[in-house]
Order: structure tokens, then sequence, then C-alpha cells
């Protein structure tokens, strides 16, 4: 089947540029909102992907959902640390386990109103559990027993008073900032100090959790399952890369919601829209189109060929839609994780699949909008066409 | 102005005036219902009561308030009444099926809260029966819970030594007269709670979340809570203490960039039906290029051409706004069960179909003033000369 030289739609769409214009802007809009609702959700995504690990074991008290409910006896977690297998003990014959204590704390910002920043109580085996991830960038780790803290990098800046040198003031007492650290992830958003010290200012005397690092080819599907019905302990076992993707989902999901309920909404205004322009090149171009049918192009071939011009107007605005989406690439905001109730920070991430979603809905939208006009011109008998002057 | 022309013009081009009202009307939707969250997310804070302040940790909205605290209180002079509530957070079958439940006094709920009114049961059922509890008509339609229902709820941060669910039985169906308590609430007696973790049936941390304390009337409530701050300066434990309104706003700023995240989702939206809605403009001036010629030839002045091209625009926009207005306004009920959990309070409001309809309005202005000024200026002669 021959159509019509695809130079020929290229041509119409410039020769009509106003229309082309605002056709391309309307569903370059439509999309670039669109990919920023889903570049915010990788973004949050990616955060919690980076922090995990398949070799951290993470131990919560059985029905909590997150280390925000969890709490355990440190009697208890003594039993789980010491008596369990899978978890691989040091050089001197120590498990390298570490009990710790999380909450979320209430500390005023510095662009003012309060957020819930977690804070988590840590022995020294957390700091080596935790390396090489973790990395002082500034000043030094805490030391034990002392009324010092660390904080993450993202907090130093958008949460008050840390910044090295600081005074942290909790009930009471004040504790000192004296480090910095860095940490994919989203412990980038939280204070760590020692748990001792912690667990008697805020009056907590059990623990969050217990980490701990497993013994290589430890089965962690076999040992949860045997935890969880165990008569003494019972805990609930998953891997930390489990753990922190449990942590995404409420989330994750509200964007997704989101996400397609705009593309549908908004979508349906561009199919309109391009529906539209492409409806008023159609009636301007009868003339041409009667010409096209009397040189003996088939119905069909005119139909692909307002077809294409329409999928062109897409992918125009496709590209446009990213041009306008790629500046939040990298853009920092912060919400809260309602499953620990504390407020994380994390950027936007214009990733491929961001961008390949939106020329791939973009192209969608201009075929579905290109359908209609294309069957009307289509249909058009040479004859009446011609007649036409 | 010749009415009759307009009128002819919007159904000579039926199929182009039905897309850019239906466009028209997507958009002012989606805004209705972007503007309806950000108020729904301010309503509890707008709808607060002046005179009930609400006592909590000065460190964490997670560390609990030891029970002696309350009659100390009590006693600081001006509070009328103090009511103790404490975060359940379980869960009904599924984590997913989330709604609030609070442990309360069960003898002073409804002096604290006089909004809460039962549609069903009775005060004196809740207060007597140690497992009884009320909860909100939103919880009702949701779950199918009647009164007389037993609701199992497995614990999170208060699980049950024994493994097994809480049972409690509906005493009362409420349904709140104000947006600052929602109708998907569970309230049940705090000494159940605190007696089952004392005895060992379950485990958490023994304490109490909140208080929650009427004021006095004609007592200035800024001056009661720095009192009862001034109290526990010292510690052990400090508090803090607010007006219900600050209380409520914590959990709105918690949010963080999200209401600004829906606010540039409405520019998107808005910048988009403002670009669809001139270009349809455009294409109505383009191909009546001739036709305002013969008008202006006939002698009718630049003002009607530039009026009916604009009123054009108004009509579209106009009817696009009211189809959407309505649209959000008609499916208002089925959002706010769907998103009950989020978003308790969803509830459209009439400032948001005012301003959804207005904004439809100045689009219209907007799309249709540069084509209706063009076809002011248009020569009669060029536009008679020139080939459609």
């Amino acid at each position: 089947m021959r159509t019509p030289p695809l130079v020929y739609n290229f041509y119409s769409l410039l020769v009509r540029w106003p229309s082309t214009l605002l056709t391309t802007a309307s569903i370059g809009s439509t999309v670039a909102v669109i990919a920023g609702v889903m570049a915010l959700q990788q973004g949050f995504a990616s955060l919690y992907e980076l922090g995990g690990r398949d070799d951290i074991l993470v131990f919560l008290r059985p029905g909590a959902t997150s280390e925000g409910e969890s709490a355990f006896p440190k009697d208890r977690a003594r039993i789980v640390m010491m008596e369990t297998p899978e978890i691989l003990f040091d050089k001197a014959g120590w498990p390298m386990a570490a009990g710790e204590l999380y909450l979320a704390v209430r500390r005023a910002k510095e662009d003012g109103g309060e957020t819930n920043v977690p804070i988590r109580g840590v022995p020294q085996t957390s700091l080596t559990l935790s390396a090489p991830r973790l990395q002082i960038v500034e000043g030094r780790a805490f030391a034990a027993g002392r009324d010092e803290v660390m904080v993450g990098k993202s907090l130093v800046g958008r949460i008050q008073h840390c910044r090295l040198g600081d005074t942290i003031r909790i009930n009471a007492t004040g504790f000192k900032v004296v480090g910095i650290f860095s940490y994919d992830g989203p412990f980038q958003s939280e204070i760590w100090g020692d748990i001792d010290r912690l667990g008697q200012v805020l009056h907590r005397p059990t623990l969050s959790r217990v980490v701990a690092r497993a013994r290589p080819g430890a089965d962690v599907a076999a040992l949860a399952k045997r935890l969880e019905s165990d008569k003494r302990v019972p805990v609930k076992v998953m891997t930390e890369k489990e753990y922190l993707e449990s942590q995404t989902k409420a989330i994750s999901w509200t964007l997704w919601l989101l996400g397609s309920f705009l593309a549908v909404v908004m979508g349906t205004g561009a199919v309109f829209t391009g529906t539209n322009s492409m409806l008023a090149m159609v009636a301007a171009r009868t003339h041409e189109i009667g010409i096209l049918v009397t040189l003996g192009f088939r119905p069909v071939a005119i139909f692909s060929s307002f077809v294409m011009e329409s999928i062109f107007l897409g992918l125009a605005g496709g590209a446009l839609g990213c041009l306008l989406v790629l500046p939040l690439h990298g853009m920092s905001t912060g919400t809260t994780n309602f499953q620990t109730f504390t407020e994380v920070a994390f950027a936007f991430q214009v990733r491929p699949i961001v961008l390949v979603t939106a020329v791939g809905l973009a192209t969608v939208l201009g075929l579905l909008g290109g359908l209609f006009p294309a069957w009307r011109a289509a249909s058009a008998k040479p004859v009446d066409v011609l007649r036409r002057v | 102005m010749p009415w009759i022309l307009i009128i002819q013009n919007l159904r000579a081009h039926k199929m182009r005036t039905l897309l850019t009202v239906g466009s028209l009307a997507v958009a002012v939707f989606l805004l209705c219902f972007l503007k309806t969250v950000l108020v729904s997310l301010e309503a509890g804070v707008a709808a607060s009561a002046t005179n009930r302040l609400i006592v909590q940790s000065a460190v964490s909205l997670f560390v609990d308030l030891p029970h002696n605290y309350q009659p100390k209180i009590e006693a600081v002079s001006g509070v009328a009444q103090v009511c103790k509530l404490q975060w359940f957070g379980a869960y009904y079958k599924e984590p997913s099926n989330f709604f609030a439940q609070f442990g309360v006094d069960t003898d002073r709920l409804q002096d604290t809260y006089p909004e809460v009114k039962l549609l069903d049961g009775s005060w004196e059922a809740f207060r007597t029966s140690r497992t009884a509890c009320l909860i909100g008509v939103g919880l009702s339609r949701k779950f199918g819970f009647k009164l007389g229902s037993r609701i199992p709820l497995i614990g999170t941060i208060f699980p049950r030594s024994d493994g097994t669910p809480w049972e409690f039985t509906v005493a009362g169906i409420y349904e709140s007269k104000s947006a600052n308590v929602d109708n998907s609430t569970l309230w049940f007696d705090f000494k159940y709670l605190d007696e089952s973790l004392r005895s060992g049936a379950a485990e958490g941390p023994i304490g109490v979340g909140v208080f929650t304390l009427r004021v006095q009337p004609g007592i200035d409530p800024t001056r009661v809570a720095s009192d009862i701050d001034a109290l526990f300066d010292g510690g052990p434990l400090r508090v803090q203490t607010t007006t219900e309104a600050e209380f409520q706003r914590q959990f709105v700023t918690m949010l963080g960039g999200v209401p600004m995240l829906l606010n540039s989702i409405g520019g998107g939206v808005l910048f988009a039906i403002v670009l669809a809605v001139l270009n349809t403009m455009l294409l109505s001036f383009r191909q009546r290029f001739h036709e305002i010629g013969v008008m202006k030839a006939l002698g009718f002045t630049d003002g009607v051409a530039f009026g009916v091209l604009l009123i054009e625009s108004l009509v579209i926009c106009g009817s696009g706004g009211f189809v959407g207005v309505a649209a959000s306004a008609l499916t208002a009920d089925t959002f706010a069960a769907a998103m009950s959990q989020i978003l308790p309070t969803f509830q459209i409001t009439a400032s948001t179909v005012a301003s959804g309809f207005g904004l439809a309005m100045l689009i219209g202005l907007m799309a249709g003033l540069f084509p209706a000024w063009q076809a002011l200026r248009l020569e009669c002669i060029e536009a008679l000369r020139a080939e459609v």
C-alpha cells in the first residue's frame, strides 16, 4: 500500500504552526505533570532501594509493621542475638548484632513549623554493621556513653540545631552534634546517638529492633518461619532490603494512584484537544484530500497518513513534556512517611523509565486524538471534496 | 448582540464545541478535586475548637506521659476537665484497613467533644461495659459494623500477649458535627487497655498519649497552656501544650511538599486547558474570517464582531465549568468513601465549587480576548478578499 509521503504531514504541521504549537504544548504539559508525579515516586522509592542489603537481618516484634511500632525488652533481644545461629560472629566470638532504639522526635524546621525526625540510639556495633555505607563527612562519630550525637547529611539546613557544634535538647538534656554522616537511603535523615544515654533521657527501657549481619548462605525464609512461632522469643525477621521496601508501599501506592488518576483525567482532556486540532487540519485540507484520492491513494492510506500526523503531534508533545520535567531531576523535597510518621528528604529522580513512559503516553494521546479526524478524512468522496472550492 | 448568530456558530461545529466543553469540564473537575484535597487537609485545623487544649510530650508524638500528670493538670486554674487519649494503632483484618482508634476516659468523652453526636446506641452502654466502643458512621458504612457488632483488632503497638486480636463491641455509632473529629474513628475504654497492659495480657508502653482539656469559659487558653508547660519544665518529661488547631496543624506540616505538589499539578492542568481553549477559539476565528467580513460589510459594528467571539468563548467555558463542577459535586461522595482512610474529612465546599466555575469563566475570558480582539481589528475588505 502506498501512503502519501511523511514529509507531506510534516509540512502540514509546520504550515499550521499556531495550532500545532498549542496542541503540542497541551499534550506536553499533560505529560509533564504525570512524569513529575512519577519522578517523585521514583525518587522516594529509590531512597529505600539504595539503603537495603540482603545480608543484614532486621528483627522486629511480631505484629509490628515498622520499627516505630516495634518494641523489645532488652533481655529478649539478648537471647535473639546470642542464640540465633544464622547471625555471623566476629573474630573475638561476639555476634555481629546490635539492638537499636528508634523514636520519632519533634524538631523545629529551619523554615518554620515542626516535623518528626527519627532519632536512633545505637551501640558501637551498629557503626561496624553499617560501615562502609555510613561515612562521616564532617567531625567524628559520637563516643560511647557520652551526650553526643551525629546527624545525617539531609538534616543539615532543614532542621534546626543540626549543624556541627550545635546542641540538640531532649527533655532536660543537651546532646552535642559532633559529626555529620552520609548514608544512601532513609538513614541520612536520622540523628544517631549512644543507645544507653538516649534510652535514659527518653525514658525508653526497651529496644525497637535488632539488626545483625547474616552468616553467608543463611536461609532467611526458614529463619523467619522458625522464629515467628518460637515459644520463648517470637520475632519477625526479614532482610534489610525487604524491610525497607515494605516501608515505601503506602506512599508509592498513593503516588501511583495519583499518577494514574491524572493520566486518565488529564489524558482525556489532551485527547479532546488533539482531536479538535486534527479536525481543523482535516477541514482546512478538504481540497487536498480530494486531490490525494484522485491521485489514487486508498482511503486506508489516507487514514494512516493522518494518524501518523497526529502521532507526530503526540511525539512533539512528549519531547516537550520531557524537556519540562528534566529540570526537576535532583530537586530535593521532603514528606512524611506515614509508616513511621517521620519526615524523609529525597530528590526527584527523572529516570529513563519516566521519560519512556512520558513519550509513550504522549504517543498514545496523539494516536487517540487522530483516530476520528483521520477516519473523517478517509471517508471523503473524491467528487464531493473536489467540488467544494 | 446577535445571539442567534452565536448559537448557530456553536451548533455549526458541534463536535468542536462538545470536545472543548468536554476538556474544560475535565480540567475544572480535576481542579475542584485538587482544591478539595487541599481544603480537606486544612479542615481539621479550621474547625478546631478554641477552648480545647492538647497536652503532649515536648519530645515526641510517640512518647507517653505518666498517668499522674492528669490530676496535676486538672489542678491548674482555668482547666474545666481533662480527658486521656491513647493512640491504639491496631488494624482490622488487614493492615490496609487502617482507621484511627483511641483509648479514652469514657465518662469524659462526651463533655470534651460535644460535637460527637450519637446516632444509635447509648453513652450509658459505652461507659458501663469495659470492652464497648463507639464508632463513626463512616466506619459503619465502610465495614458494615452495626450496634452490637464485635470488631476484632490486631494490635501493632499493643499486641495481646496470647497473640489473639483485641475485641470490641459496638455500643454506639456517632456522627461528628465538625471536621476536627472525623467520622472514621473508634473510641474505646482507656482503662481496658491500661489494665490489660498491667496484668500482662497485652504488651506495650504504659502511659497516656495526650491529654485533651477544656478551658473554663472566659479564661485565656494561652495562659493556661503556659502554666501547664511551666509545671513540668523541670522534667522528667517535659510537655508541650497547644491549642487544638496547632495540634492538628502539625499533621498538615508533616506532609511537607505535598500541598505544593498538588498546587503545581493544578498549575499544569490550568496551563494545558488555557492552551486548549485558546486553540479552539483561534480555529473558530480562522474559519470565520470570511464571515466576519460579511458581518462588517452588512453594517455590524466592530464591537459586535468582538462580542460574538468573546461570548462564544464564555459560553463554551461556562458550560464546561458547569459540567465539571457538577461532576465533582456528584462524585464527591464516592471519592470521600474511597479516600476515607487517607483523608477522612474529604468534603467539597461551596467556595471550591464557586472558584471552579469562576476559573472556567476566567479561562473563557482569557482565551476569547485575543481572537475577539483580532476580529475587532479585522479590515472588512481584507476579510472578504481572503480565501477560506
